[in-house]
C-alpha cells in the first residue's frame, strides 16, 4: 500500500470519530505543551541567572575565603557557612599592585533594619570601597558615591538602592537625609540607578552600600573581609589575572602546597559555567517532570488504539481478505497513532508557546524580574520528535494485535 | 486451473480435533460457474476459505493457476488474493461509513495499479453493477441488494480470474437475490470463473456445475442445466 493511501485511509478513519480523536490527542497536547512550557521556563531562568552574573561587571574575578578542594562544583567553605578570616587588608593592598589587575574592592556583608521616621525596612548592607562602583557597574542616579576619604575617616555615609529610596522616602529627596542602622546614624549621600535582581537573587535596588571600615568595625565587628571582587586589566588574559591573584594570595598566606589553599578564585566565566551546569540540570529536571504527562498521554493513545482495533475487527478482516498484508495493517494503525501524536504535538507546541508568552508578559508586567522570552527550537524539535516516537512506540502493540488477526475470524466477528 | 488433491482440514482445540474436510479432490476449470452446496456443518465454508487462500489445508495439495499454496508465504497469498481473486460475502462486509467509491476502491489500495488508472477501474466496476448514481453515497444508506452490488463491484474491480461468493443472496429478499445472481451470470458470461457457496438449490441453479459436500467429503459433483424458471424469476 502506498504511503499516501495509508495516510489518507488513516486520516479518514480518525475523522470518523472526531470527539474520540480530539480527546485522545488531549493527552499528548497536555504532555507536549508541558514540555515546551517547562523547557522554556527553564531556558528563561538560565538566561536570567547567567544574565545577572554577566551584568555584575566585566572581566571580574571573585575571591572567596576557603577552598573548594579542587572540585569546580563543590562550594567554597565560605559558601557553606564556615567562617574564614583569612582575607584582609594586606591581600587588598598586594592585589592592587598587580599589573594584570585594574581595580579591587573588599566586601563585608550583613543584615540590619534601616529606619527613617516611621519607616522600617530589613536590608542587606555591604561595606566596600569606591572602586566597587565601577567594578560592579553601579551608577549613581542622585547625589554621589562615598569616597576613599569617607572610608579612611569612618564617615557614616551610605548609598542606597533606588527601590529602597522609594520605600523609605517616598516622593522626598533622600539626599542628605539621616537614617539609622543598628542604632548608628548614617547620612544618605547617593541613590543608585536601578539594576534589578543581582546574582544569587539579591535585589540590588534594595542594597545599602557604606564604607568598608564602618561596616567592619562598627556594624559587624570584624577585621577581615567576606570576599574580594576584582576587575582584571582588559589588556591581560583573564586566566592570567586569575593565576596572578592565586600567586599573590598564596604568597601572602604563606601557602606552598596548592592543596592547602584557604581561598577560592573564580572568574565570571567560571561562575557562568557553574551556574550554566546547575541550570541545565534544572531544565532537564523540568523536562523529566513534563515527560511523565507525555507518558500518560502515550498510554492513552495505546488504550484508544486497542479499542479501535477491537471495534474494527471486521474491517481488518476485510482488508486482509482483499489483499492487505500484515505489514499493511501494522502500517495503517501505526500511521493513525503517528498522526494522532504528530497533530497532538503540533497543537501542544502552540499551547506551550501561548502559555510561555502569557507567563512572560505576566512576569514582565507584574514583577521586577528581568525575565526574557525563550522558546528554544531544541524544545520544539524534541517535542515533535518525541510525540511521533510516542505514537510509534505506543501504537506498535495495538497495530501488531490488528495484524495478527486471521481474516476468517475477523470477518466472523460480531 | 484450480486443483485440490486429498485436501484435509482438521481443527485442533484443547486436545480434541474436528475434521472439517476429509480428503477433498476436484478441479475447477477456467470459465466455470461452480456452486458448492451442502448442509450446515458439511465443510463447504472451510472449503471456500481454502480455495480463496484465506486458510491453509492441514494436508493435501492445492494448486491455483500453477501456484501451490503449500509453497507460498502469507504475504504471497495476500498478493494472489488481491490480484487474482474477488470476494463477495453473505453480510456484504462493506465499510458502512465510507462511500460506494471508497468501498469499491479498497482492493486497488493494496495493488500496484497506478493512481491515474484507479479512478477509471472503480467507475467501470460501479457501472457494471448499475450504481453510477450512488457513487458518492455512504454504503450504510443503501438497500441490501444495493450493498451486495457494491460488494460485487469491489470483487471485480481488480479484474480477478476467480470470484468467490459465500451465500451472496443469504441476506437478500428474493427480488434482490435474483438481481445479484443475474450479475454473477453476466460476469460468468464475460469470462470470470465463479465459485459460489450456497445452501439454496435455487441460487445454485445459476451455476453450470454443482459440487455437493457432506461430512467433509465430496458427495457428488455434476454438471447441471440452468434452472428452467430463472428467466421468469429474474424478470
Amino acid at each position: 500500500m502506498r504511503l499516501q493511501d495509508t495516510i489518507k485511509t488513516a486520516a479518514k478513519s480518525l475523522l470518523r470519530s472526531k470527539t474520540r480523536t480530539a480527546l485522545t490527542m488531549l493527552g499528548i497536547i497536555i504532555g507536549i505543551g508541558s514540555v515546551i512550557l517547562l523547557m522554556s521556563i527553564g531556558q528563561s531562568a538560565q538566561d536570567l541567572i547567567i544574565g545577572q552574573v554577566q551584568g555584575a561587571g566585566s572581566n571580574l574575578v571573585f575571591v572567596i575565603p576557603g577552598s573548594n578542594k579542587g572540585s569546580r562544583l563543590a562550594p567554597p567553605a565560605a559558601a557553606q557557612g564556615i567562617i574564614i578570616k583569612t582575607l584582609n587588608k594586606n591581600d587588598l593592598v598586594a592585589l592592587k599592585n598587580e599589573a594584570s589587575i585594574d581595580l579591587v574592592a573588599p566586601e563585608v556583608r550583613g543584615q540590619a533594619r534601616i529606619i527613617y521616621g516611621n519607616n522600617d525596612q530589613a536590608v542587606t548592607f555591604e561595606g566596600t570601597m569606591p572602586d566597587f562602583f565601577p567594578i560592579r557597574n553601579f551608577t549613581i542616579a542622585k547625589g554621589h558615591a562615598f569616597t576613599q576619604s569617607d572610608v579612611d575617616s569612618f564617615n557614616h555615609v551610605i548609598v542606597i538602592g533606588s527601590k529602597l529610596a522609594d520605600k523609605l522616602f517616598s516622593r522626598f529627596d533622600p539626599i542628605g537625609k539621616t537614617v539609622r542602622l543598628k542604632n548608628i546614624t548614617f547620612t544618605v549621600v547617593g541613590v543608585l540607578d536601578s539594576k534589578g535582581v543581582g546574582p544569587f537573587g539579591i535585589d540590588q535596588d534594595e542594597l545599602v552600600l557604606m564604607p568598608v571600615s564602618v561596616a567592619q568595625k562598627q556594624l559587624v565587628g570584624i577585621d577581615y573581609y567576606n570576599s574580594l571582587v576584582i576587575q582584571a586589566n582588559a589588556n591581560y588574559d583573564i586566566a592570567f589575572a586569575q593565576s596572578r591573584v592565586v600567586s599573590v594570595l598564596r604568597q601572602n598566606h604563606h601557602i606552598t602546597n596548592p592543596d592547602k589553599d584557604d581561598f577560592t578564585v573564580q572568574t565570571q566565566a567560571d561562575a557562568i559555567d557553574l551556574l550554566g551546569s546547575i541550570t541545565s540540570v534544572l531544565k532537564l529536571f523540568l523536562a523529566a517532570i513534563a515527560s511523565i504527562s507525555l507518558l500518560v498521554g502515550g498510554i492513552g493513545i495505546m488504550n484508544i488504539m486497542l479499542v479501535s482495533v477491537v471495534e474494527r475487527t471486521k474491517e481488518i478482516g476485510l482488508r486482509k481478505a482483499v489483499g492487505a498484508t500484515d505489514r499493511d495493517v501494522i502500517t495503517q494503525f501505526l500511521v493513525e497513532a503517528a498522526i494522532l501524536t504528530l497533530f497532538g504535538g503540533i497543537i501542544g507546541i502552540a499551547f506551550g508557546a501561548l502559555f510561555t508568552t502569557i507567563i512572560y508578559f505576566a512576569i514582565v508586567n507584574f514583577s521586577t524580574i528581568e525575565w526574557t522570552f525563550a522558546l528554544p527550537l531544541s524544545a520544539i524539535a524534541l517535542a515533535t520528535g518525541v510525540s511521533v516516537l510516542i505514537g510509534l512506540v505506543f501504537g506498535i502493540y495495538p497495530a501488531r494485535q490488528a495484524a495478527r488477526k486471521s481474516p476468517i475470524e475477523a470477518l466472523r466477528y460480531e | 486451473m484450480i486443483a485440490l488433491k486429498a485436501v484435509k482440514k482438521i481443527y485442533a482445540d484443547d486436545g480434541s480435533s474436528t475434521v472439517a474436510l476429509n480428503g477433498v479432490s476436484f478441479e475447477i476449470h477456467k470459465d466455470e460457474f461452480v456452486a458448492i452446496m451442502g448442509p450446515s456443518g458439511s465443510g463447504k465454508s472451510t472449503l471456500l476459505h481454502i480455495l480463496s487462500f484465506m486458510d491453509r489445508p492441514t494436508s493435501g495439495s492445492y494448486t491455483f493457476f500453477d501456484k501451490k499454496i503449500e509453497e507460498m508465504s502469507d504475504t504471497e497469498l495476500a498478493y494472489v488474493r488481491n490480484q487474482e481473486m474477488g470476494f463477495v460475502f453473505q453480510s456484504f462486509n462493506l465499510l458502512g461509513h465510507a462511500s460506494v467509491y471508497d468501498n469499491v476502491e479498497m482492493p486497488l489500495l493494496y495493488s500496484e495499479v497506478k493512481m491515474v488508472d484507479r479512478k477509471k477501474l472503480v467507475e467501470n466496476a460501479i457501472a457494471a453493477v448499475g450504481l453510477v448514481d450512488k457513487t458518492k453515497i455512504e454504503a450504510s444508506k443503501l438497500s441490501g441488494g444495493q450493498k451486495q452490488r457494491v460488494a460485487i463491484a469491489r470483487a471485480l474491480v481488480n479484474n480477478p480470474r476467480v470470484i468467490f461468493a459465500d451465500e451472496p443472496t443469504g441476506n437478500l429478499d428474493s427480488q434482490s437475490g435474483g438481481q445479484v445472481m443475474k450479475i454473477f451470470e453476466e460476469l460468468h458470461t464475460a469470462g470470470h470463473t465463479i465459485v459460489l457457496v450456497t445452501h439454496e438449490t435455487y441460487t445454485a441453479g445459476f451455476a453450470n456445475r454443482m459440487i455437493h459436500i457432506k461430512d467433509g467429503v465430496v458427495d457428488s459433483d455434476q454438471l447441471i442445466d440452468k434452472h428452467p424458471t430463472h428467466a421468469g424469476f429474474i424478470k
